[in-house]
C-alpha cells in the first residue's frame, strides 16, 4: 500500500442509471492489471461484469450495492467505489460521495446530461467533491461530446473544458485528439490495451488548434504563469496546462471533459491518467470534523500518520464472516490491533483483520493509513459512525440520509419464510439507512419502507434469493382514521340484572372535535359520580378511540366531557361505568356527524421544464392542490403538493412514463384531512366487501 | 357572511365589478413600477377565490414564496378593511379557499403557453372545474409580445378563462392621443378592460382606461393596501 498520499487517489464513477458506469470500472480494472478478463455488464458469457458481485446485479444489468476496489496506475493507488446510478439507490451514491476525495462524472454522448446526473452534480456540491467528465459512448449513433459539454456548462453550470477532441464519432469513432500533447491516440489489439501515439490526421489540424487555443485560454485562468506564457507569447509546456487544469479542478472552478467509448475499449488509458493528474490526492482536500470535548469546535483533519486516528464508517456489510465495514480513514493510521473508540457510543474496540476490497474478494493488509478506504471486520457499529483514537474525541459530520417514501406490507409464505424474512430484514435495515420496517399495529401487516418501488422489489427479491423467504407483496393499507365534525350528546344508562350480582352506571355529558387526539374532562359534581368511578369512565371513553364505530379506523381528535351522572351502591362498579361509558361514546359519536380522514403526504416532484404541465396535471388527477411551481435553473422545475396517500401508489412509475424518466417526486407525511364524501363512500363499500371475507 | 362581507367590501367589486372581472377575454393593470400592479392583480383573484373559483397566478419575476406571500397581505389587508373578524374564521376562510390557487413562477426565457395548456387540460381529464382566471404577471410588454398573446388568447378561447395581465409604464414616457400608455397601444384592441394606477399625493387612482362603454372613471385606492381610500 502506497503511503506516499499524494500518489493516491480515492475516486467514485458517479452517473445517470445505463450510462456505463459499471463497463468503464471493468476497463480501468483491466488496464490496470487487476483483472485479466473483460466482462459485459450484460455478457453472453453470464458472467456479468466484475463489480456487479450480486447476482440480481449481474441479471438485472443493474449496479445495486456499491462495490470498493483499488488499482494502480502510473504509480499511483487508485481506490474507486462504483455507484448505483439508478435513484431508489441514491443512498449508496451519498455515501460513496462522503468518502471520495475526486469524482469521474460518466455521461452519455448521445442523451447528455440527465436527470441522475443532476441528482449526483447535488450531491457533489453538497460534499464538494471536485470532478472529471467522461463522455462515454461515443460509438453510439446519435453522439455527441460537443453538445454534452455544452450541456454539463448550461444545465449542470459547470465551467466545462474540453480536453480532447473525437476523431470520428458513431460507427466511425477510431480514437481521440490530445489537446494537451496535440497528438493523435488510437487504441488496438483485441481489449485497446495497446495505445498508439501518432500525429494528428492533417484534415483536423486547424479543428485541433482552435479547441486548443480555446482550452489554454479556459485553463489560463488558473493559472498566473500560463497568463503569463501566453502574454509574453513563450512557449506553453504540457506541464504550465497541466498544474492549471489541476488548479481549476481541485478548486471546483472547472470541468475538464474526456471522451471515448469504454464498451469500445477507447480512450479509457487517457481517462485514467487524467484522474491521476487533475483529480485531487488525499493531501489536496480539507477535511472536517467536530471536536465533542472542546466546545464542539470545527478542527481540521490532518492526513498525517502520526496523529491520533480519525476514520468513517461508511457502509455496512453482513458477510460469510460477520459485519463488515467499510471505513475510510481521515487521520493516523489504522494498524490491526489498535484500540479505537466509536465516538457515537464511546465504546471501545480492538481493530481486528483488516482487508482491502476487490469488488467481493478480499486482500487483507496489516494497516490502512490515512487517505485510504478499506473494511474492518467483526466491529458492531452503525453506518456512519467515527471511529477515532483513545485521546480524541472528534465526530465527522454525518451524511444526509433521506426518509423513506414508498412502503409495501409483506406476508411469508410459510413458518419457515417467516424466520428467514426476520434474518433479512434485520441485515437490510443495518446495510441500508433508507430502507425501514415495521409491524402494522392496526393490520398486523410486516411493513417495508424505502426510497422507491425497485428498491424495495430488489430487497424483496434479495429475500428470496439470500434467505430462501418467500414473500407475498400486497398495496399497504392507507392508515385511515375517523373523527366527529361537530358537538355531539350522551345520556346512558347500563343497568344488567339478569342474575348474578347486578351493574348499573349513567353518564351523560358531551363529545366535541378537538385538536389534540383524546382529551377527557370531568365536570361531575356533587359526588353524582363517586370519584373511584371516574378513572373506570375514561379508561371507558379512552377504549373506544381505537376502533372507530363507523368504519373501525382509529379515531383522533376527540374531546369528551363528562357533566353528569348515577350510580347505584351496590350494583354500580368499574366495569359497569366502562361499560357506560361506551355506550355514551357510541350514542354521541353517531350524532357528532362522523367523518373519515386520510393521510396527506407533501409532494415535492422535481421534473424538466418541459414536463412541468404534465406532472401538474398528475397532481390534478390525484385529488392534489398544488401549493406552487417553481423554475430553477432554467431547467428544471420544482412543484411542490399535497395529495393523498392513498392516491399516490405506483406514481413513480406513472412520473417516470409520463416525462420519460427524467423526473423525481419526493413524499412526507403532512397532515391527516377528511376524505371526500364521494371517496369516503368507496372506502365505506370495500371495508364491506372486506368484512365477509374475515 | 365573511365572504360576502370580503366581495363588498374588496377594491375590485367597487372598481371592476365582481362579474364584470371576468368577462371577456384579456384584461390590463397598468403602472409605473413600484406602484402596485400585483398587488391589484392579488385583489382580483382573491375575489374570485372568494366565490370558490380557481384561479392560476403565472409569474415570470417572482419566486413561488413572493407570489405566496403576496396573497396572504393581500387577504389580511382585505380583512382588516372590515373592521373585527373573528380571528380563527379568518384562518379558517383562507384555509378553505387558499387550495383554489396554484401559483407558478416561470423564467420569462422558458415561459411556454403550452405548459399551461398542458396542465389545463389535466383539469378536464379529471372531470375537475377549470380556474376561472389567470393571473399573468410579469410579462414585458417593451418587447414584441404579439406572439405570447396570441398564444394566450387561444388558451382562452380553448378553455373559456379571463387572462389579466401586469403592463409596466414608464415615468418619462407619454400617452398615447387615444390616453393609452404605448405599451398597450398596440394590443389595445386584443383587451377588454384596462385600468391604470397612478399615484396621487399619498393615494392612488385607479382610472378605467377601458371597460365596455365605461371609461376613465376614476377610484381613489390606500397605496398602502389597495382598498377603496375613505374619503377626506
Amino acid at each position: 500500500m502506497i503511503r506516499d498520499l499524494k500518489r493516491v487517489r480515492n475516486i467514485g464513477i458517479s452517473a445517470h442509471i445505463d450510462s456505463g458506469k459499471t463497463t468503464l470500472t471493468e476497463r480501468i480494472l483491466f488496464y490496470t492489471a487487476r483483472i485479466h478478463k473483460i466482462n459485459e455488464v450484460r455478457g453472453k458469457d453470464g458472467v456479468g461484469a466484475t463489480m456487479d458481485s450480486m447476482d440480481l446485479e449481474r441479471e438485472r444489468g443493474i449496479t445495486i450495492a456499491s462495490a470498493a476496489t483499488y488499482c494502480e496506475w502510473d504509480n499511483h493507488n487508485i481506490n474507486i467505489i462504483d455507484t448505483p446510478g439508478h435513484v431508489d439507490f441514491t443512498v449508496e451514491v451519498e455515501r460513496s460521495l462522503r468518502v471520495l476525495d475526486g469524482v469521474i462524472l460518466v455521461l452519455c454522448s448521445v442523451s447528455g446530461v440527465q436527470s441522475q446526473s443532476i441528482t449526483v452534480d447535488q450531491q457533489m456540491k453538497r460534499y464538494q467533491v471536485p470532478c472529471i467528465a467522461f463522455v462515454n459512448k461515443c460509438d453510439r449513433s446519435g453522439a455527441n461530446p460537443a453538445k454534452v459539454s455544452t450541456q454539463l456548462r448550461d444545465k449542470l453550470g459547470h465551467n466545462s473544458v474540453l480536453m480532447q477532441l473525437p476523431i470520428g464519432l458513431e460507427d466511425k469513432h477510431e480514437g481521440i485528439i490530445d489537446l494537451v500533447s496535440m497528438t493523435a491516440l488510437y487504441f488496438e489489439g483485441d481489449n485497446g490495451e495497446k495505445m498508439i501515439v501518432k500525429d494528428i490526421p492533417t484534415q483536423m489540424m486547424d479543428e485541433a488548434k482552435i479547441a486548443r487555443e480555446k482550452m489554454i485560454d479556459a485553463v489560463s485562468l488558473f493559472s498566473e504563469a500560463l497568463t503569463d506564457a501566453i502574454l509574453e507569447e513563450k512557449e506553453i509546456t504540457t506541464e504550465l496546462i497541466m498544474g492549471a487544469v489541476r488548479t481549476g479542478t481541485i478548486s471546483r472552478q472547472m470541468t475538464p471533459v474526456f471522451l471515448g467509448s469504454a464498451y469500445k475499449n477507447k480512450a479509457v488509458q487517457p481517462l485514467l491518467d487524467a484522474v491521476v493528474n487533475y483529480l485531487p490526492s488525499p493531501l489536496d482536500i480539507e477535511n472536517h470534523a467536530i471536536d465533542m470535548d472542546n466546545n464542539e469546535e470545527t478542527v481540521i483533519l490532518e492526513s498525517s500518520f502520526d496523529k491520533p486516528t480519525v476514520a468513517l464508517a461508511f457502509k455496512l456489510e453482513d458477510g460469510q464472516y460477520g459485519q463488515l465495514t467499510y471505513i475510510r480513514v481521515y487521520q493516523g493510521c489504522i494498524d490491526k490491533g489498535d484500540t479505537l473508540i466509536n465516538s457515537r457510543d464511546g465504546k471501545k474496540f480492538k481493530a481486528g483483520r483488516l482487508i482491502r476490497m476487490h469488488s467481493n474478494q478480499m486482500e487483507d493488509v496489516d494497516a490502512l493509513p490515512a487517505g485510504h478506504i478499506g473494511a474492518m471486520f467483526g466491529i458492531d457499529c452503525a453506518s456512519g459512525d467515527t471511529f477515532v483514537s483513545p485521546q480524541i474525541n472528534y465526530t465527522l459530520l454525518a451524511m444526509h440520509i433521506m426518509e423513506p417514501v414508498i412502503s409495501l406490507s409483506i406476508v411469508p409464505k410459510d413458518n419457515k419464510a417467516q424466520i428467514n424474512m426476520s434474518k433479512a430484514l434485520n441485515r437490510f435495515t443495518k446495510e441500508d439507512p433508507t430502507f425501514k420496517t415495521y409491524v402494522d399495529r392496526e393490520t398486523g401487516d410486516t411493513i417495508i419502507q424505502g426510497m422507491g418501488e425497485l428498491h424495495l422489489e430488489v430487497y424483496v427479491e434479495r429475500m428470496k434469493r439470500e434467505y430462501a423467504a418467500e414473500v407475498t407483496t400486497g398495496q399497504p393499507r392507507v392508515a385511515y382514521r375517523e373523527t366527529i365534525t361537530q358537538k355531539g350528546l350522551f345520556n346512558y344508562i347500563h343497568k344488567k340484572q339478569t342474575g348474578g350480582a347486578g351493574q348499573y352506571g349513567r353518564v351523560s355529558g358531551f363529545l366535541e372535535p378537538c385538536d389534540e387526539d383524546f382529551i377527557f374532562v370531568n365536570k361531575v359534581t356533587g359526588g353524582r359520580i363517586p370519584s373511584n368511578y371516574i378513572p373506570a369512565c375514561e379508561h371507558g371513553f379512552k377504549g373506544c378511540m381505537d376502533k372507530g364505530p363507523k368504519l373501525e379506523f382509529p379515531v383522533t381528535g376527540i374531546k369528551v366531557t363528562l357533566e353528569d351522572g348515577a350510580y347505584h351502591a351496590v350494583d354500580s362498579s368499574d366495569m359497569a361505568f366502562k361499560a357506560a361509558a361506551r355506550g355514551g361514546f357510541l350514542e354521541a359519536y353517531a350524532k357528532a356527524k362522523p367523518v373519515i380522514k386520510e393521510p396527506i403526504m407533501k409532494v415535492v416532484i422535481e421534473t424538466p421544464n418541459e414536463f412541468q404541465g404534465s406532472c401538474m396535471g398528475l397532481i390534478n388527477q390525484r385529488r392534489g392542490i398544488i401549493q406552487g411551481s417553481q423554475e430553477e435553473g432554467g431547467i428544471m422545475s420544482v412543484i411542490e403538493s399535497q395529495v393523498p396517500l392513498s392516491e399516490m401508489f405506483g406514481f413513480s412509475t406513472i412520473l417516470r412514463s409520463a416525462t420519460q424518466g427524467k423526473a423525481q417526486f419526493t413524499m412526507e407525511f403532512s397532515i391527516y384531512k377528511q376524505v371526500p364524501q364521494s371517496v369516503a363512500e368507496e372506502i365505506v363499500r370495500k371495508k364491506l366487501e372486506e368484512k365477509p371475507k374475515k | 357572511m365573511l365572504k360576502k362581507d370580503l366581495i363588498l367590501k374588496s377594491p375590485v367589486s367597487q372598481t371592476i365589478g365582481i362579474e364584470n372581472v371576468k368577462d371577456g377575454r384579456f384584461g390590463a393593470v397598468i403602472s409605473r413600477a413600484g406602484v402596485g400592479k400585483t398587488s391589484f392583480l392579488v385583489q382580483i383573484a382573491i375575489t374570485q377565490l372568494l366565490r370558490n373559483e380557481k384561479i392560476i397566478h403565472i409569474s415570470l419575476v417572482e419566486p413561488i414564496e413572493k407570489i405566496n406571500l403576496r396573497y396572504t397581505d393581500g387577504y389580511a389587508n382585505l380583512i382588516d378593511s372590515i373592521g373585527y373578524v373573528d380571528p380563527q374564521k379568518a384562518v379558517r376562510l383562507w384555509e378553505d379557499i387558499c387550495p383554489n390557487k396554484v401559483g407558478i413562477s416561470y423564467n420569462e426565457s422558458s415561459f411556454d403557453t403550452e405548459k399551461v395548456r398542458d396542465y389545463l387540460k389535466s383539469f378536464k381529464k379529471a372531470g375537475l372545474s377549470l380556474p376561472s382566471i389567470i393571473i399573468m404577471d410579469g410579462l414585458n410588454f417593451d418587447k414584441d409580445v404579439s406572439e405570447t398573446l396570441e398564444r394566450l388568447d387561444l388558451l382562452s378561447r380553448e378553455f373559456s378563462l379571463f387572462i389579466w395581465f401586469s403592463i409596466k409604464s414608464h415615468r418619462e414616457e407619454k400617452l398615447c392621443e387615444d390616453g393609452y400608455p404605448i405599451q398597450l397601444e398596440t394590443y389595445k384592441d386584443m383587451f377588454d378592460k384596462a385600468v391604470f394606477l397612478n399615484p396621487v399625493d399619498d393615494k392612488l387612482e385607479a382610472v378605467i382606461l377601458k371597460d365596455g362603454a365605461r371609461t376613465d372613471q376614476i377610484f381613489k385606492l390606500d397605496s398602502a393596501t389597495m382598498m377603496i381610500a375613505e374619503k377626506d
